[in-house]
């Protein structure tokens, strides 16, 4: 029986910074609206999480040791890659959000806050570049 | 020294959970305790550069107050807090906000959030508003 292959999306999710918001808000809508069956949501916080063992939360490590996995990173200081890599291996992708932002000009997000309908126009540029690479995972 | 105190901040750390609309509760509590409630005497820190060990931001926690949200048991800003700054001078579980609030069943959409979620952030936001005020006098 072929088993169905799953990519794990883990945005940095960064709170103080708008590429934060707009990672969040780019990995829900690839798990929710566009690639619903082929995707699923990792925590970055939890790679990394301080006596994670002891807390029993090891298995969006195993998860990310046995499938592909695509980070969003907010800003250049890549926390989500670096966590992704330190304990699971390596991640199939990663997309900087700064790279759309610097080719949307005409897109401007309100705040960190609240993304406000330009921001959520560039999140969903954002998550359909990653459903094309969900989709390319697939093929190969 | 009393310029030194007056410079102190109380950093609002949340979970950075993006799974389950608990961790929006917490996200919006800061939000409205940075931005509105505590303003000028709070300040947000990113967990995720916390876990990563930025030393300009440790020390910089390491120097002043820290409140941790969590969404769920495994408490990723409470734990990572203390794995890598040393403490936490209070903490909070947006399930207990919840809990407290039957009335107001969060919904479970997260981008965006709903308006019993945003209320329940509100709520939240009072108490950890009112830590702030108690951890800077």
């Amino acid at each position: 029986m072929k088993v169905r292959k799953k990519v794990g999306i883990i945005a940095c999710s960064g709170e103080e910074l708008l590429g934060g918001t707009l990672s969040r808000a780019a990995a829900r809508i690839v798990v929710e609206n566009l690639r619903p069956q082929e995707t699923i949501i990792l925590c970055a916080p939890l790679f990394a999480a301080g006596g994670l063992e002891r807390h029993g939360g090891q298995e969006e490590r195993n998860f990310a040791k046995e499938h592909p996995t695509i980070t969003i990173e907010g800003c250049e200081e890549e926390c989500a890659k670096i966590a992704v890599d330190k304990y699971s291996g390596p991640p199939t992708a990663t997309f900087y959000i700064k790279e759309f932002i610097d080719a949307h000009p005409e897109l401007k997000p309100v705040s960190r806050e609240d993304l406000g309908e330009e921001g959520m126009k560039l999140a969903e540029i954002v998550a359909e570049k990653i459903a094309k690479k969900v989709d390319e995972l697939f093929i190969s | 020294m009393m310029r030194e105190m007056s410079k102190e901040k109380v950093y609002i750390i949340p979970c950075s959970g993006i799974g389950k609309v608990f961790g929006s509760i917490g996200r919006e509590t800061a939000y409205i305790v940075v931005d509105e409630l505590s303003k000028g005497k709070s300040a947000l820190e990113c967990l995720p550069l916390i876990v990563k060990g930025k030393k300009e931001v440790i020390d910089m926690l390491k120097l002043n107050k820290v409140i941790a949200i969590d969404g769920c048991p495994l408490k990723c800003s409470y734990n990572n807090l203390m794995e890598n700054v040393g403490k936490v001078d209070a903490q909070f579980m947006t399930t207990d906000i919840v809990k407290e609030n039957r009335d107001l069943r969060p919904e479970s959409s997260i981008i965006p959030i709903g308006e019993r979620t945003k209320k329940l952030s509100k709520k939240l936001a009072k108490k950890v508003a009112q830590k702030v005020d108690e951890l800077l006098k």
